[in-house]
């Protein structure tokens, strides 16, 4: 696969170029870290993507694939804050590539460049899988996603200073982008109702758009919702207008009967964009998210 | 500059204006007034400008430090208080600390053979129990030794933290019920070295076959497989030596290692002397034995290798499967078997005393594959593993109450293998089904010919177990079993109904 590219390429080009010659070996450990690599980085990286978007990142296992897409890695970038921890840390170890670690250039964590909601608190696992880095879903904000990229474009450039210049155009062509459909969506999300989700993974784009967070199926992270836990939130939302957003690998029956209960849309949408996004691939998944906000009925 | 200069001027005007107010004319004070309102509206506008710049300059390092901040407190776990009083010393406190998890493992146990159905497990017909007693072997604290009722196995606490920059280092200790303290493992592992090596030093769980570096929490059945418990012990193959690992950069996912071992093994490359207690036996069947029935002393270590090979096939996302295959080799095994007996003729039932000393190998093949279902919380994810496991001793008579056969070959060879299932039938249900079997070949030769031929034992198991959340585990199983031992077929049922409790920091996910 990687001959047939490099062959492609030199036959269109009609010459060595030397940018496919020495072009990175980048492993995303998600489509939507993929989706910042394929915009920023574009001709300049091999791309692996080690979990599907239909997948729940906290709970895969360190696969051996894993292992060796990493093992060549020049550069892994995670979305970080322990969401990967299960798996990514290991199979860094398991990989036995050096220039890969945390601390290194070679790793690069999409929560540790931007300010994280729900910091701090007790870390007491009665209270769930809580996070007291920070809550992880940071790829369901496109601002802190176009801060992301644009910390990313620095990484690269640092990694490959030949490429640097275009990295950092990239990178900042990308946030312009961000910035144009944010602006659009802002007004479009004006009026917006409340949310119950399924878990805290969206209420990064939440605050993004200032749009009330009426709490999660899950009693607490990482536990599934109970009937009594159910109830008291619809006696609670009773005659409010809002909508339930829950994401591929969440079970169907809780947003269903909270949402029938209240007369409430439920919406089921994949938290990562496609596995093939880049930056256009990832706001139009932003836009699907945006669009059930909004929809009418 | 010229900004420098219009201000200079205005305010020179200024200052002028009244003194001069007098004698200039109207016409001239116009064009004056004009120029100063001209220069004021000039100077605020500047002024607004400059201040924009300042705010968002302002802006941009509040977000910069916002972002190194962030940047502070996802690189450590506990972040460090920020109020000073500025009496105390600057410290990094507890923040240092490795990273700690405990894993509580206990059960209810039933069986319908008053209770030695754990112990009779390990006591299947084979090549590693043809004797009457065992003098030679201490078989310590055993995890699936469990008696009818509340048992708790162990609790196990893991620490584990990079070293430096170039090693990483674990301790892992399990405590009883009685407060008795084991060393599971307690190794390092080289972090940086190239070319995709790894070394790994201290004592710890070989990482031949599939299962044998698991932990007994990490299993998905209660108990041991019975191929592992009879050939490698009750916590698979674990030893003081050095391990060298190799990942080529290549396309498909392959693993290669070697191992040194010290040696010291309950059942590959076991090392066997006369103990107090059988001296006394020898001494009361009035026999002369030579000086530790002639087994010879100690080689130097090491005296256990092993190497093994992994190979992973990209099959995507949803479907991963592993194999194996090892091999391990031991350059010196001693064991001593039967009793002394007065008078023991040639002809006589009962195993006489003897000593056989020469060396062991094994080897194995193991395979998993696993499909991830994609469902909540493990519903649909679907893994099926086995192994099998093949062992060698090519032993001597060093001494026997028959003297005529001191020198005499003994071939041991015996075999084992299990298969197991297990599918997430709903999310955090887990129901499992295991088969396994020991003593496939089962036999003693010498010289080609047939001494001895055991008959095999086997088990089936079935369990279900649910987990809460992924940091508790209660299971139920069931099993089946049909262990040989001294020729006679023990059938038996057994149950268990097992906690597992992991506190502290969060476990890895291992394929």
């Amino acid at each position: 696969m990687k001959k047939l590219r490099l062959l492609l390429t030199l036959v269109f080009v009609g010459l060595v170029p030397s940018s496919a010659l020495a072009a990175l070996d980048i492993v995303a450990s998600s489509s939507s870290t993929g989706a910042l690599v394929r915009e920023v980085a574009g001709e300049h990286a091999n791309l692996t993507i080690l979990a599907p978007p239909d997948r729940n990142l906290h709970y895969l296992q360190a696969r051996p694939s894993m292992i060796r897409a990493l093992r060549g890695a020049e550069l892994v970038v995670a979305l970080g804050a322990d969401l990967e921890v299960g798996w990514l840390p290991l199979a860094i170890n398991q990989a036995a590539n050096p220039s890969i670690q945390p601390g290194k250039p070679g790793y690069f964590e999409a929560a540790a460049q931007v300010n994280l909601l729900d910091v701090g608190g007790p870390a007491d696992r009665a209270l769930g899988d809580v996070h007291p880095t920070g809550n992880p879903h940071v790829n369901m904000d496109p601002v802190r996603m176009a801060e992301v990229a644009t910390a990313l474009g620095e990484r690269l450039a640092m990694l490959d200073e030949g490429n640097a210049s275009d990295y950092r155009a990239r990178a900042q062509a990308f946030a312009q982008q961000v910035d144009k459909r944010v602006a659009a969506w802002r007004q479009r999300l004006a009026n917006p109702p409340g949310v119950v989700s399924f878990h805290k993974d969206v209420i990064y784009l939440l605050d993004r758009f200032d749009i009330p967070n009426w709490g999660t199926l899950e009693p607490v992270p990482g536990v599934p919702p109970a009937a009594s836990h159910i109830r008291s939130m619809i006696d609670e939302l009773r005659g409010k207008t809002g909508v339930v957003l829950f994401t591929t690998y969440q079970p169907k029956q809780a947003p269903a009967s909270i949402a029938e209960a209240l007369g409430w849309r439920q919406v089921r949408l994949p938290l990562e964009p496609p596995i093939d996004a880049d930056g256009d691939g990832y706001l139009e998944h932003m836009q699907r998210w945006v669009d059930a906000l909004t929809a009418k009925g | 500059m010229l900004n420098k200069k219009l201000l200079s001027a205005a305010i020179a005007a200024a200052l002028v204006v009244p003194a001069t107010a007098t004698s200039a004319d109207s016409a001239e004070m116009a064009e004056v007034k004009r120029m100063i309102e001209q220069m004021k509206a000039d100077y605020e506008q500047k002024i607004e400008a400059l201040e924009q710049r300042l705010q968002a300059a302002e802006q941009k390092a509040e977000t910069a430090a916002d972002t190194a901040e962030t940047a502070k407190q996802a690189s450590t776990a506990s972040a460090v208080t920020k109020g000073r009083s500025g009496l105390g010393a600057l410290t990094s406190g507890t923040a240092f600390n490795p990273q700690i998890s405990v894993i509580l493992d206990g059960n209810y146990y039933q069986d319908d053979v008053d209770g030695e159905g754990t112990e009779l497990l390990g006591m299947a017909d084979g090549i590693s129990h043809v004797h009457g007693g065992d003098h030679d072997q201490d078989h310590g604290h055993s995890h699936g030794g469990a008696e009818q009722g509340f048992n708790f196995r162990s609790a196990e606490l893991a620490f584990s933290a990079s070293v430096d920059n170039y090693f990483d280092a674990a301790a892992l200790l399990a405590i009883d019920s009685e407060g008795s303290v084991e060393l599971e493992e307690a190794w390092f592992q080289t972090r940086s070295l190239p070319n995709g090596f790894k070394v790994k030093a201290g004592k710890f769980l070989s990482d031949i076959g599939y299962m044998n570096n698991q932990h007994p929490h990490y299993w998905d059945f209660t108990d041991q497989n019975l191929a592992y418990l009879n050939l490698l012990g009750d916590h698979g193959l674990r030893d003081t030596g050095v391990q060298v690992t190799w990942l080529p950069d290549w396309d498909h996912y392959t693993l290669f290692g070697l191992e040194v071992f010290q040696g010291e093994q309950e059942k590959l490359g076991t090392l066997a002397e006369v103990g107090e207690h059988l001296e006394e036996e020898i001494a009361d069947a009035g026999l002369a034995t030579p000086d530790n029935l002639s087994l010879s002393g100690e080689e130097d270590g090491p005296r256990l290798y092993t190497a093994f090979v992994k190979y992973a096939p990209e099959l995507g996302y949803d479907h991963a499967l592993q194999l194996g295959a090892w091999g391990g080799w031991a350059d010196q095994h001693q064991e001593i078997h039967g009793e002394p007996i007065a008078g023991w003729v040639p002809g006589d039932p009962d195993t006489p005393l003897h000593a056989l000393e020469g060396d062991a190998w094994m080897w194995g093949l193991d395979a998993v594959y696993k499909y991830d279902g994609g469902g909540a919380y493990g519903e649909g994810d679907f893994k099926l593993q086995g192994e099998y496991i093949w062992q060698r001793k090519d032993l001597n008579l060093t001494y026997h109450q028959n003297a005529a056969i001191i020198g005499d070959e003994r071939k041991f060879t015996e075999d084992g293998l299990y298969v197991q299932g297990l599918y997430g039938f709903a999310p955090r249900w887990e129901a499992g089904l295991r088969y396994d079997v020991v003593g496939l070949t089962n036999e003693l030769k010498s010289a080609g010919s047939t001494l001895r031929d055991w008959d095999s034992s086997d088990r089936w198991t079935a369990a279900i177990s649910w987990a809460p959340t992924e940091y508790s585990k209660l299971r139920f199983q069931y099993s089946k079993a049909d262990i040989t031992v001294d020729g006679e077929s023990n059938d038996f049922d057994y149950f268990y109904l097992q906690y597992m409790m992991s506190l502290g920091s969060h476990g890895a996910h291992k394929f």
